[in-house]
């Protein structure tokens, strides 16, 4: 019995300052599966990922049919945050894991979980080093720390290898692929990484402002 | 309020400063500014981390135009927060509602507003001065201690506190959303209620202040502890830690200069916290 679909787009178009971003896109991606978006730079994956998320205006429809937490996870492209802003890895993993302000120190069992959250990206001990002093590699690593927990019934990454060093990016894999398969989490990825898409994908989409194709990784030109 | 004195002028005593300490008006000065340093402060680094310091300046300018707008319409020139509310909170909102809508830079459009609220608040002025001397406006414009009443002091003890727990509360939340209002839409922020609510308390604490600290000169009070406070903490803990500290003492250190040499309160705090900022870049860098 095939596995039922969690995200479905049907025939979006999003237009962006006065051109079309992404052209009547229709694509389905089932339950518990890693599901890759390829294609060239300006082929609107990441806007299509916005779309997905709800959060730009686009024509056309998205349906997410939750069938657990209902949790969204979502490591974005780019970290817009002001770099020289004084928050340290803990504080900013704390914002959404306590109710007690964060300006008023972390409880005990958020700080408990964030060291085991930072230790699974790779990042043991480094609760109090500040955002702004982190490399692009660790900064994404701490997003992606962030977007895990509680372990989301969907995740949404756009190009989380990026910046990742080698050991990380295989660090990265064993992560999804644990969240695929312990957890069931439907994972749509952006990847200009053909190798990690052959690694991981179980289902990969070809965007070039259209949907040009959808299969297996063997089956779509990366 | 007379034990308030009471203890003002014993304190005065004890310390050995200056008899002109000891008016009552000086001891009401001190509560407002202690009242309003954990508030302003607190809101000082949410401001800066959201990068409203320019929102704020057309909120403090929008301000002086609903003052004057009130007494054109017959409201007491000491009495007149209703129409300085209304009005800066119009702006405000629609402030963020165009800032959110079009697809131009935040600080155009609030340049846009900046020099709008401006030139009304000229025009409605002009107008508004044929009913009382233009002296008289001062007051609101650059901070009085002079002015500030016991029943001020009361509304700014209730409504400050009703405004730090509702900071205190939706903490985490602001400032995820100004770190990444993607990451907090994703997580089920509701990120435009978010930007509308945040704006709504802001508007409340400068209208608050605006008898001690002036309409001009209030974006400083909500701006410049949170850049000194930036040089010298290290998490965000500190940051907030030290907004508060630097918002009580150049606050107080401005209405005692104030008291002294009979400067508007409002340019004496705005001087203290730039000194403020001044020592803090030095101690920021030996810090690091």
């Amino acid at each position: 019995m095939s596995k039922p679909v969690t995200i479905d787009v049907a025939n979006v178009t999003i237009r962006r300052g006065g051109r079309i971003a992404v052209d009547g896109a229709t694509l389905q991606i089932t339950q518990g599966t890693i599901h890759v978006l390829v294609g060239p730079n300006g082929a609107g994956k990441s806007t299509l990922l916005s779309a997905i998320l709800g959060q730009i205006a686009f024509t056309g429809k998205v349906d997410m049919t939750f069938r657990g937490s209902g949790v969204i996870g979502f490591v974005p492209q780019t970290f817009v945050a002001d770099r020289t802003l004084p928050i340290t890895c803990a504080e900013f993993l704390a914002l959404s894991r306590q109710k007690r302000p964060a300006c008023f120190g972390i409880t005990k069992p958020a700080a408990a979980l964030i060291a085991k959250l930072l230790e699974r990206v790779g990042l043991a001990g480094f609760e109090k080093r500040r955002i702004g002093e982190l490399s692009g590699g660790e900064l994404r690593r701490v997003l992606i720390a962030n977007a895990i927990d509680p372990a989301p019934e969907v995740l949404l990454c756009d190009e989380p290898a990026a910046g990742l060093d080698p050991t990380a990016a295989e660090e990265l894999d064993k992560l999804l692929l644990g969240l695929r398969d312990e957890h069931g989490t439907t994972i749509v990825l952006v990847s200009h990484d053909r190798e990690q898409v052959k690694r991981i994908a179980d289902r990969v989409t070809r965007l070039e402002i259209t949907v040009k194709a959808t299969g297996k990784p063997d089956e779509v030109p990366l | 309020m007379s034990w308030l004195y009471d203890w003002w002028i014993s304190l005065v005593k004890a310390l050995g400063l200056p008899d002109s300490y000891q008016y009552a008006f000086v001891a009401r000065g001190v509560v407002a500014v202690l009242l309003l340093a954990p508030l302003l402060g607190g809101l000082s680094h949410l401001v800066v981390a959201r990068r409203l310091a320019f929102f704020s300046t057309t909120l403090g300018q929008a301000a002086l135009t609903g003052l004057t707008i009130g007494v054109a319409l017959g409201l007491p020139l000491d009495n007149a927060y209703a129409s300085v509310l209304g009005f800066c909170l119009l702006i405000g909102v629609v402030m963020v509602y165009v800032r959110r809508t079009v697809a131009l830079p935040p600080d155009t459009v609030i340049g846009v507003f900046m020099a709008f609220t401006l030139g009304l608040g000229v025009c409605v002025l002009v107008a508004a001065t044929k009913q009382f001397n233009i002296h008289q406006i001062e007051a609101v414009m650059f901070g009085s201690v002079l002015t500030i009443t016991d029943r001020d002091l009361l509304l700014l003890l209730i409504g400050g506190a009703i405004l730090i727990v509702a900071l205190a509360l939706t903490y985490n939340t602001l400032l995820a959303d100004s770190l990444s209002p993607s990451i907090a839409k994703a997580r089920g922020v509701n990120t435009a209620l978010v930007d509308y609510g945040f704006v709504v308390l802001l508007t409340i604490a400068i209208t608050l202040s605006l008898k001690v600290i002036g309409a001009l000169l209030v974006e400083a009070m909500v701006v410049v502890p949170a850049a000194s406070a930036r040089n010298l903490a290290r998490d965000v803990r500190g940051y907030l830690g030290w907004s508060v500290a630097i918002a009580a003492i150049a606050g107080l250190a401005g209405l005692l200069i104030s008291a002294s040499w009979r400067v508007p309160t409002g340019g004496a705090i705005v001087l203290a916290l730039t000194a403020c900022f001044a020592i803090s870049v030095p101690l920021g860098r030996l810090r690091r």
